[in-house]
């Protein structure tokens, strides 16, 4: 395929692109509205007065070492369940796995349960198992996460072509060879969807991090829910939720990136 | 914002069913079983002042009031760690998730626990007494309750829970009406006044509509009205007085509704509504049961000048909040050690200035030192807002939490649509 899309292509593919983005942008026209109003009173259709006072309030609030806790939690979650989800997918898209449909079901079972209903007893049973609450939450996290990530690199497998290994491998190269210049380049785009899907449900998570987590990592998510329960907090909730919104949108425009980047 | 907005709801499905297993299993009968004690050690002070010393006290509590969060940071954590205790903020949108941590650790059997101290009222402490959730009888301990009234009613029932020293006081609340002194030259001095000045003026009052905090501590104001006082309402809910006075109450509401701001069509959402609308001159009244933020209000220009809190015969509703440990608390000794100094005069003085958080004090006036007392009367007032001696003379006692929702309920079905 040539590197530069014919021009009749493009013109159908850019309405697509601006509906999808204005999918995604509407929403935040009114956070970005109120992060930067110090006072908007009900009948006026823009912020009365502009400011940062939401920013500044956000900054007192915590917001910084919440992010980066957020970070740290949705990394430790895209850590676990990408490999997991990377081997699960593989074995159900390449090889013969015994009582299929009940290991498909198992896999798929965190997304059908109400995180809310499992989390109450898992607490129980982390608790009495010992287990510390910062690995007991990354654990629970990662077990939703997973999937996400097998169903992506499930339809990833399912399209590889294992031609391209034994080829490598006829040349000469070594498994390990194969896995990291041939295996792994060739699955990069949905290895990064995947770990950008685990890391979503580490990042954005509510119930998990509190009740398993014991209150000891206090998220982005943790910030906008207490925050976002009284009145009054408008500016300084729109602030956070920018905040926790904006870096999924940079990493989601990066593995789309890297998607077309490998789809070439 | 009053601290009891998040702890008058309902407990979570959770916190019901995590009460259901635990009695089925009895895996959380505290002191039944060689859990966790449900009373504090018989110890002295310097004993707890030595084991608190290096704890790390995680404070759960409700986290949407901005000025509440930047008091505990900015003030008392630093004081705790003068004692050697590092203070976290747990921000939790619902106290009810705090109960429900502890819930599921007592039925664990875990006995270091990650909850160390509760900001708590009401239905919270109530389901958390209910589960033997709360240490209970280590409030003598405290030095700083020598500056508190023993007899003090708001803070040895809450929402008519007997205390037992399961709670240290934290501050108090007082619901307000206030109107503006501009517009209104006759002030109502009494509700049933309230109510006949409405009739008179017709679209210049609303409430706004329960089961928001503030219209549900209204609802409650006005039954105390029709009934005839505090006295004629049993403070545990009870149906037959239910049946007795909510008819009366919801016929009284009904008729004043075409009276009403929109002849009662519709009422304002939460408390901000009403407050645009009052700020707007849509409507001469509002309301809050967080009087110190009104003062705040006038002075900032968000409110009109003339705004002066209406002295109502019979007094207003009051209500306590509190600090509650839990039994399974990792870092009792520190909890305790925090619950003192957040009591301690300097830190009541420093948490009732407006400009810090503005809750009014649980300390008696006459048990303090003469210069904390005269400092409290220092306190920038407001001409909005009476000093809280005053408001709080005749404080009506809190319902009972079981009242709440048969009230908000009745008041959907029969006067809500009634304009």
């Amino acid at each position: 395929m040539s590197r530069v899309a014919p021009a009749r292509q493009r013109a159908g593919v850019a309405p697509r692109v601006a509906l999808l983005l204005a999918w995604f942008a509407l929403p935040l026209v009114p956070l970005l509205l109120w992060a930067a109003a110090d006072r908007w009173s009900y009948p006026a259709a823009l912020p009365t007065d502009w400011g940062v006072t939401g920013w500044r309030q956000a900054l007192d609030q915590g917001a910084l070492p919440a992010l980066g806790r957020s970070v740290l939690l949705g990394l430790a979650v895209a850590a676990l369940a990408t490999p997991a989800g990377a081997m699960a997918g593989r074995a159900l898209a390449l090889h013969r796995v015994p009582a299929r449909r009940v290991v498909e079901a198992l896999l798929l079972a965190p997304v059908a349960v109400p995180p809310f209903a499992v989390v109450m007893g898992l607490t129980t049973l982390a608790l009495r198992l010992g287990v510390p609450a910062g690995v007991g939450l990354v654990v629970v996290l990662a077990v939703s996460a997973v999937p996400y990530t097998v169903f992506v690199m499930r339809a990833a497998y399912a399209g590889h072509d294992i031609g391209m290994e034994e080829e490598a491998r006829t040349l000469g190269a070594g498994p390990r060879a194969v896995l990291l210049r041939v295996h792994l380049p060739l699955l990069a785009p949905a290895l990064a969807t995947a770990a950008f899907l685990a890391f979503l449900v580490g990042w954005s998570d509510y119930v998990v991090t509190l009740v398993v987590g014991g209150g000891r990592l206090v998220t982005l998510p943790m910030l906008v829910g207490a925050l976002s329960s009284a009145t009054g907090n408008d500016a300084v909730v729109a602030a956070v939720s920018l905040a926790a919104v904006l870096p999924p949108l940079a990493l989601l425009l990066a593995t789309a990136l890297l998607a077309r980047r490998g789809a070439r | 914002m009053p601290s009891s907005r998040r702890h008058l709801r309902v407990p979570t499905l959770l916190t019901g069913a995590v009460l259901v297993t635990s009695a089925c299993s009895g895996a959380a009968g505290p002191g039944a079983t060689g859990g966790p004690s449900t009373t504090a050690p018989d110890r002295s002070w310097d004993e707890v002042l030595a084991e608190a010393d290096g704890q790390t006290v995680d404070l759960w509590m409700y986290g949407g009031d901005q000025l509440g969060n930047a008091y505990v940071d900015d003030v008392l954590a630093p004081a705790a760690a003068g004692l050697g205790v590092t203070l976290r903020r747990v921000p939790v949108t619902d106290t009810a998730d705090a109960l429900n941590r502890v819930l599921s650790e007592l039925q664990a059997g875990t006995d270091d626990g990650s909850v160390d101290l509760v900001w708590v009222n009401g239905e919270n402490f109530a389901s958390g007494r209910q589960a033997d959730a709360w240490l209970c009888g280590w409030t003598d301990q405290l030095p700083s309750m020598a500056y508190v009234d023993p007899e003090d009613p708001l803070l040895t029932s809450d929402f008519g829970t007997p205390v037992d020293g399961c709670e240290a006081p934290w501050h108090k609340a007082q619901f307000v009406l206030a109107y503006d002194s501009a517009a209104v030259t006759d002030p109502p001095s009494s509700m049933t006044e309230l109510f006949a000045w409405v009739e008179a003026n017709p679209g210049r009052f609303t409430y706004p509509a329960p089961p928001d905090f503030t219209g549900s501590a209204f609802l409650r104001q006005a039954l105390y009205a029709v009934a005839g006082g505090p006295d004629e309402v049993p403070a545990e809910f009870d149906q037959a007085a239910f049946d007795e006075l909510a008819p009366e109450l919801f016929d009284r509401l009904a008729a004043l509704a075409p009276s009403l701001w929109r002849a009662g069509d519709t009422y304002p959402q939460d408390l901000a509504a009403l407050e645009e609308l009052y700020a707007g001159d849509q409507v001469d009244v509002t309301m809050t049961y967080g009087p110190a933020t009104l003062a705040q209000q006038v002075a900032s220009g968000a409110l009109p000048a003339g705004t002066r809190v209406l002295p109502l015969e019979g007094g207003t509703l009051g209500n306590a909040s509190f600090l509650a440990v839990p039994v399974n608390a990792a870092d009792q000794a520190g909890a305790l050690a925090v619950a003192d100094l957040a009591l301690t005069p300097e830190q009541q003085l420093a948490k009732a200035d407006p400009a810090v958080w503005g809750q009014y004090p649980v300390l008696a006036p006459d048990r303090l030192p003469g210069d904390v007392a005269a400092a409290f009367a220092a306190l920038p007032s407001s001409e909005a807002v009476p000093p809280f001696e005053e408001l709080s003379r005749d404080a009506d006692p809190e319902l009972g939490a079981g009242w709440v929702g048969p009230l908000e309920d009745g008041w959907r079905s029969d006067v809500l649509g009634a304009g």
